[in-house]
């Protein structure tokens, strides 16, 4: 697979994040399942992602219901198949069984509990489990760092993952940048500081990740850590402080200690630098779009694509 | 300096250190014992040692009679309980009379406890003290460092981080420029069920921002693939370290026991140790030590006190 966004992704200024709109329209499209698109606006961003090509869209849900709340919104729905489901619980099984049939490639959550969609996720009959852990990964552009994209996990999934946890986090991730065209990705493992602290687990087991990708044990990228975020995105905090390391200053993404930090981090890039990104639930047969009812239109269309994008190999 | 690669060149080291720079001094806790005074005065004749003894002035006389040595050649201090004899003995080295605390017939205990007496011992600040093995193997073009096999249990990270410090700073003295430091555990990789193998990846990234300095770490290792470098290889281990190791460190006591032990009775090597970590050098042996690996300590002791002058 060729792609041209393996640049951008690695700091070359200017094109940012909307590469994955450009990745998702080529070749086939991929189906997006939307479950029970009710508002939150998820309806309005699969809507534009079906008009701009990203994914063909079925909606799953109250047929009557979702045609009112297109007509009141001005969303066209043409193009767009619309499985009329009424029961919540029956519309999301019939959305993860088209995902796992394969009559769709990626699932995205509506206006349902985002406890009921995973429990359905993980089905052991007609789920779309894998045995690996789901976790959450979510790309920025930081418009301070010149556009420069740079991925968090995990940082809206698993709230305080062990050791081996963080391993599975670094894999999902590992195989989601190979799919968006970054062949060996750099993984900071962060912590408060760059140094091994005992009496601080974050920067322990940071150390073990990275030995744990020099013996081997983690595939297909780069792994350094303790970091603190300065010395994993500055290269020239890192230089100050005398780190020697190819992910030093470079990190294309930032594995966080703990839910809390990762949401903290992820909430400053979206919501105080002006930056826009994309997130997705990795770890299942398929992607899976799971967006907030803050995420602004652009952010909503970029999840779809790369769900898309994740879902084409 | 030249490196060196057997327990015999270390010998001639402490021989030149005592030629050109004169004998570095002893101190020695109840040196009541005729074999430790034959030790002792092996090193003195061979020029890089002199000795002020400590203890019981008519069973040090009795000694001294039986290994046929001269106490006019030494400066004796006569002392009659033990816990005054550390302290005395300890006493001489933090004010700087002698270079080198070493223990005679004392208890263990009332020598360490006089070495870590907040007035006169020799403790630097927090440091944890360390005891390493050293060994010349025969097959091996260099010699083994082991810690910490006989003196910290089971050290959490921190202490092992200033136990591969420590034993850094004596294979330096000994002529390793820049220690190969393999962290041992049963296996290569990191699993997350083996605290031994979490050590050893800290211990690593611990070296690399600096945290612990003048050597190369890397671990964890399983013992042949950090002296073997075939073994390496066929496991597909890259690291300068992998084969080349002159520091192990070991997870606990019992493994770094073992592993000692093995190497003094299961091959032909020359083994001796010494306490690290002071602000002094530490000769520790046991009246079980032959003549031989009592003076070889106390020639290693020379060298560190020198290099660490």
């Amino acid at each position: 697979m060729t792609m041209q966004c393996k640049a951008s992704l690695r700091g070359a200024r200017g094109d940012g994040i909307d590469f994955l709109l450009a990745e998702s329209k080529k070749g086939r499209s991929m189906t997006l399942a939307l479950a029970c698109p009710y508002g939150d606006d998820a309806l309005g961003a699969a809507c534009r992602a079906q008009r701009e090509g990203v994914v063909r869209t079925i909606l799953i849900g109250d047929e009557g219901k979702i045609r009112s709340l297109a007509e009141r919104d001005g969303y066209d729905l043409s193009g767009i198949s619309v499985v009329d489901e009424k029961n919540d619980d029956t519309a999301i099984e019939r959305s993860v069984k088209m995902v796992s049939s394969g009559e769709a490639d990626l699932l995205m959550k509506g206006l349902v509990k985002t406890s009921s969609l995973l429990k359905a996720v993980l089905d052991k009959e007609w789920g779309l489990r894998t045995g690996s852990l789901l976790s959450h990964l979510f790309l920025f552009e930081v418009p301070t760092l010149g556009g420069r994209v740079i991925g968090i996990s995990d940082g809206g999934m698993n709230t305080y993952p062990d050791l081996n946890a963080k391993v599975k986090i670094v894999e999902n991730a590992v195989a989601c940048y190979h799919r968006i065209g970054v062949p060996q990705p750099k993984i900071a493992a962060l912590a408060a500081v760059e140094v091994v602290n005992p009496d601080m687990p974050a920067t322990l087991e940071a150390a073990a990740l990275a030995k744990m990708n020099e013996r081997g044990q983690i595939k297909g990228c780069l792994v350094d850590g303790p970091f603190a975020l300065d010395n994993a995105v500055s290269e020239e905090s890192a230089r100050i402080k005398g780190i020697s390391s190819p992910v030093a200053g470079n990190a294309d993404m930032l594995l966080v200690p703990d839910i809390e930090s990762g949401n903290f981090v992820g909430k400053v890039l979206l919501y105080m630098t002006g930056g826009k990104g994309a997130g997705v639930i990795l770890g299942a047969r398929k992607p899976i779009v799971l967006t907030s009812r803050f995420d602004s239109m652009e952010t909503k269309l970029l999840s779809i694509a790369l769900g898309a994008v994740v879902a084409r190999s | 300096m030249e490196q060196i690669r057997s327990l015999s060149q270390l010998l001639d080291y402490a021989k030149k250190i005592g030629a050109e720079k004169g004998p570095k001094k002893l101190s020695v806790a109840m040196a009541e014992e005729a074999g430790l005074l034959t030790a002792i005065e092996e090193a003195r004749k061979a020029g890089f040692a002199e000795a002020i003894l400590v203890g019981n002035g008519d069973k040090m006389k009795a000694a001294a009679e039986q290994a046929g040595v001269n106490l006019a050649n030494y400066e004796v201090i006569d002392e009659r309980d033990e816990p005054s004899m550390g302290i005395s003995a300890v006493s001489q080295v933090s004010s700087k009379k002698a270079d080198i605390y070493m223990k005679g017939q004392i208890h263990t205990n009332n020598f360490l406890r006089a070495m870590l007496n907040k007035e006169v011992g020799l403790r630097k600040g927090k440091n944890t003290i360390s005891h390493c093995y050293f060994h010349s193997v025969e097959g091996f073009d260099r010699i083994f460092f082991i810690a910490d096999a006989a003196f910290n249990m089971y050290p959490d990270l921190a202490a092992k981080a200033d136990i591969t410090q420590n034993t850094v700073g004596l294979a330096r003295a000994f002529g390793v420029a820049e220690p190969k430091v393999a962290v041992l555990a049963a296996v290569e990789v990191v699993n997350p069920d083996m605290p031994a193998t979490l050590d050893a990846a800290a211990l690593t990234q611990m070296n690399r921002r600096g945290q612990i300095k003048n050597c190369i770490v890397d671990g964890p290792f399983a013992l042949d693939n950090a002296v073997s470098e075939e073994s390496a290889k066929t496991k597909g281990i890259v690291s300068p370290v992998a084969g080349k190791a002159d520091i192990f460190i070991v997870p606990n006591i019992d493994a770094g026991n073992m592993l000692a032990k093995g190497i003094v009775y299961f091959s032909k090597n020359e083994t001796a140790g010494l306490i690290l970590g002071a602000s002094a050098p530490i000769v520790l042996t046991s009246r079980a030590d032959s003549t031989r690996a009592k003076l070889l300590s106390i020639a290693a002791a020379v060298a560190l006190s020198d290099f660490n002058k």
